[in-house]
């Protein structure tokens, strides 16, 4: 070992020093490959030794594991204290050896010294998820019930969770899984793997094959490769094999035309020896009939469930679960947040943003100095729903320049005109004239009234086409004309 | 005499590099600005995730907000210790690809070396979630700032965003994501998942300088010279701001500094009376009314007293209320008809025979062969144009093309139609034409009265 650890570096450094004489020598003779091979050698003088030795470490144990295997132990220290170079990190990314890690802080944070605004809000964060969902019960028992079944029965299967965004679809699978596990830890159910995909987290479809072989095993193939390995796994009948639930979310972006992939996840349950439960979750309830193919539809079956928007009294409900008795709210500002919420979207996400902007709201009216509030009242609520609901549009017409207000109301005074919708800029350009002429404003030129039209379609109050076509370019009101009536109107009195 | 050649040249550089390079001097904007600096202690000192977005029209102080936050906040330790601060734009990061490298480089992950990133795109996004999962309280907080955000949104299924607002949503390393925007409507452009786990915190950023009283004020505070000890404490600001060195900020290494200029007392003095006494004459507001009318934005003004400043000369060594009227006159004036008053008297009869073709037929398309047509009737007529040549006029006609003064009707069908026969129209208004017509020098008398009359 002595030798072979010897012999390399001693090289390394002969040729090291070697080159750096030649080249401090006769600087002027050094042909312009030699010169920037010194160049490189002085700009990381530093960590010229250390690199090259730690590039000849895999192939040492390469070459050793040739003569014996007993030498294994010391080429992995060797490894280990040498640092790695990007290549070969990538290479134990890709087999899975190096976990990945975030940077850690300097200072932890403190979790005492909080106030009651404090900790309801970190009760309210979306991202804390409550051990038993409210208002999911039925539908908590109705996956539950049909993934024990499954487990139970050895056999696999599919199943079609739907609902609009923020209606508690996956966290209330993930709940099922781990009540499941828990059982599995106390020995009443059969042991069952657990994989997990989301077709928003791949950059094309295909990507599923490698995330579920990622999950089994931990290393990264390419995805023909995890395709076969995993056909290969799911289609031979091995003895012992314990159920596979997958749980797949975001179904509707792994459809793609051919729709192998989606075929490919669906059929394989299907096969006697795969023991694949798979649990599907889309927004559309009708995703299967109008997206996938019929071969697709067939295997998806017809064990569906939807999960329907938050009542506001569902929506109050988790509201009040979260705070937990704590007296941060009162009751009617919870109410005001889930009847404006259930009305909109009966999204559970939306309502618990509001609570959370409404209790920092109720913070920084605290830190003044006059306003003491402990607690949310029905007006911290009143402002966060105005900033997160409210449009801004009459506030930004009312911030517009002078001309940029009568640009706007020249586009409603033609489109009153014409009856049409759509405008030009040299109807626009004729009214302004008139209103310019009207009010006793200087008339801008058209060149200026054009960079007045690009600065109102940045800002998307009007949609126009690029200014290239000039006075022929077409322009459509974003915003409604009684909009820009109120905003001017009440503005001037 | 030469000490106040020098004073001036000082003021004169002072004024130009504090229009042009204090990106993190911020005016008004308290209520946005406390909003935004409480949400990233939050994210920092306690662990929060959060997102929110930043609107408001192009020239308001967005990109300046966010500076100016992020300066205060770099004073204080804890702050610079707990969070690594990612900074993306949508018209650099054109992809999800592009941005997830940059991201990758940024945070300083495993697969990254030296601003080389290792792996394919679903790798990098594969590791970056897994890093990103594997975090929790007591990993550092992320600051993701996208600017031109809404570019971000038409990236393909918008897989960088959701992602994002995702780990923000679930318990996992503490993010912040601020999206800076112009675009009033960007939450339309969200897809409904994306929208459903954004938090719906905007921050509206309208002018703040809504009266024209605080127009003129503002304009008085970007002429006038501060005292030294207002310099000093800017001074110090960027001092500190240097002191860190963060690779965060690229801003900061070209910061404008106060320290290098002191004035002379009586100097500083008398620059501010005389700026206040040039910002109360009629003239001045008037011309200050004119630019307010058009553009409240403070991008606007600032370029405006940049060309005021750059007229300084040891000659004048004070800016007169007439410079600034000139240098308004400049904005007001229509480039187009400059451009007319450019072109020869050929060029210009062609212009004058399409406006008549224009209002005789109300606006129709015209080709070549209508407007010679048009032309040769004029020409045979009048005493200077009769030896034009066929060719000369084509040729006129297609100088008009390429300067655009008229333009094809479509771009696509080319090829089909030869040269004379091709349909254009017109791309200026009458008005226009009239102008040019009376400010043309040397115009012959012909011509001139041709203008008038469509009789011909």
């Amino acid at each position: 070992t002595r030798l072979a650890e010897g012999t390399p570096r001693r090289s390394i450094q002969l040729s090291n020093i070697v080159e750096q004489r030649i080249f401090k020598d006769n600087e002027i003779i050094s042909t312009p490959k030699r010169s920037r091979s010194k160049l490189t050698d002085e700009a990381a003088d530093a960590d010229y030794v250390p690199k090259m030795s730690s590039q000849k470490t895999p192939t040492r144990p390469r070459r050793m594991s040739t003569t014996g295997t007993a030498k294994q132990p010391t080429a992995t220290k060797l490894k280990e204290s040498a640092p790695l170079t990007p290549s070969q990190k990538l290479k134990k990314i890709r087999a899975g050896e190096l976990s990945p890690s975030l940077e850690q802080r300097h200072q932890l944070v403190d979790e005492r010294h909080k106030s009651q605004l404090q900790l309801a809000r970190e009760q309210l964060h979306v991202s804390v998820v409550p051990k038993s969902l409210p208002c999911r019960e039925k539908e908590f028992d109705n996956i539950y019930s049909f993934l024990e079944g499954k487990i139970q029965d050895q056999c696999g299967g599919c199943m079609y969770v739907s609902g609009v965004p923020g209606t508690g679809k996956t966290a209330t699978v993930t709940g099922v899984i781990r009540t499941l596990q828990r059982l599995v830890a106390q020995d009443e159910l059969p042991a069952f793997d657990f994989l997990e995909i989301n077709g928003m987290r791949l950059t094309e479809p295909r990507q599923a094959y490698v995330q579920i072989y990622k999950q089994l095993t931990g290393k990264t193939v390419s995805w023909e490769h995890a395709h076969t390995l995993l056909e290969k796994r799911f289609t031979t009948a091995a003895p012992r094999r314990v159920t596979t639930v997958l749980l797949v979310d975001e179904l509707d972006i792994l459809c793609n035309r051919r729709q192998d992939v989606v075929y490919n996840l669906l059929d394989w349950p299907t096969k006697s020896a795969a023991r694949l439960v798979v649990v599907t979750i889309a927004n559309t309830m009708d995703l299967p009939e109008r997206l996938l193919m019929g071969k697709v539809t067939s295997r998806l079956g017809l064990t569906r469930l939807t999960f329907q928007p938050y009542t506001h009294k569902q929506l109050q409900e988790i509201v009040t679960a979260r705070l937990a008795g704590s007296e941060a709210f009162k009751g009617e500002a919870v109410q005001l947040v889930a009847r404006k919420v259930a009305a909109v979207s009966g999204d559970a996400r939306r309502a618990l943003d509001i609570c959370r902007r409404a209790t920092e709201i109720a913070d920084s009216v605290e830190s003044q100095p006059g306003g003491a509030a402990k607690c949310v009242t029905m007006l911290h609520v009143q402002q966060a729903l105005a900033e997160m609901i409210a449009s801004a549009k009459v506030q930004a017409i009312k911030n517009c320049s002078r001309l940029e207000q009568i640009f706007l109301q020249a586009v409603a005074a033609e489109v009153t005109r014409t009856g049409v919708e759509e405008t030009t800029f040299m109807g626009v350009y004729t009214q302004i004239e008139t209103i310019a002429a009207f009010m006793g404003v200087a008339l801008p030129a058209p060149g200026r009234a054009l960079h007045l039209c690009s600065k109102l379609g940045a800002e998307r109050l009007i949609i126009s086409e690029h200014s290239r076509h000039d006075l022929y370019q077409k322009i459509l009101l974003n915003v409604s004309a009684d909009d820009i009536h109120y905003a001017l109107r009440v503005e001037g009195n | 005499m030469h000490d106040s050649v020098q004073e001036l040249i000082k003021t004169r550089r002072f004024l130009k590099e504090r229009l042009q390079r204090d990106y993190s001097t911020l005016r008004g904007y308290e209520a946005e600005r406390s909003n935004v600096r409480q949400l990233l202690q939050r994210t920092a000192e306690m662990g929060e995730s959060n997102s929110l977005l930043l609107i408001g029209p192009r020239g308001a102080g967005k990109t300046t907000l966010i500076n100016a936050v992020l300066t205060d906040l770099m004073e204080n330790k804890s702050f610079v210790d707990n969070t690594l601060i990612v900074h993306l734009d949508g018209n650099l990061h054109t992809d999800d690809r592009i941005a997830l490298k940059s991201i990758t480089v940024q945070m300083r992950l495993e697969n990254a070396a030296d601003g080389k990133v290792f792996g394919s795109f679903a790798e990098n996004l594969a590791f970056l979630l897994q890093c990103l999962k594997a975090g929790d309280k007591k990993s550092k907080s992320v600051v993701f700032v996208l600017e031109e955000f809404d570019l971000f949104c038409t990236h393909h299924n918008q897989t960088l965003l959701y992602n994002l607002f995702d780990v923000s949503q679930s318990a996992q390393a503490p993010i912040c994501v601020l999206g800076v925007t112009c675009r009033l409507d960007v939450i339309e452009l969200l897809e409904k998942r994306v929208k459903s786990r954004f938090s719906h915190r905007q921050v509206f950023l309208f002018p703040s300088a809504r009266k024209f009283e605080e127009y003129v004020a503002l304009f008085q505070q970007l002429m006038s010279i501060p005292s030294s000890k207002e310099l000093q404490a800017a001074a110090d600001r960027v001092d500190s701001l240097q002191l860190l060195k963060s690779e965060a900020f690229t801003f900061q290494r070209n910061h404008f500094d106060g320290v290098e200029y002191n004035f002379d007392k009586k100097h500083m003095e008398n620059w501010n009376k005389q700026i206040v006494k040039l910002s109360k004459s009629a003239a001045a507001q008037k011309t200050l009314q004119m630019l307010y009318d058009f553009d409240i934005s403070e991008a606007f003004l600032k370029t405006f007293i940049f060309r005021l400043v750059a007229q300084l000369k040891p000659e004048a060594p004070h800016i007169t209320a007439e410079q600034l009227t000139a240098l308004a006159a400049q904005y007001e004036c229509d480039d187009k008809v400059e451009l007319l008053c450019g072109l020869s008297v050929l060029e210009l009869c062609l212009i004058i025979a399409i406006k008549h073709h224009s209002s005789i037929y109300d606006r129709d398309p015209f080709n070549f062969e209508i407007i010679f047509a048009r032309f040769s009737k004029f020409a045979k007529v009048s005493s200077t144009m009769q030896g034009v040549e066929r060719a000369v006029v084509l040729k006129a006609f297609e100088h008009l093309r390429i300067i655009e003064l008229i333009m094809p009707l479509s771009s696509s069908g080319m090829g089909k139609l030869q040269k004379e026969f091709e349909m254009h129209k017109l791309a200026l208004t009458y008005g226009q034409i009239q102008h040019a017509v009376q400010r043309y020098q040397a115009l012959p008398t012909e011509v001139a009265q041709w203008a008038q009359s469509s009789l011909i």
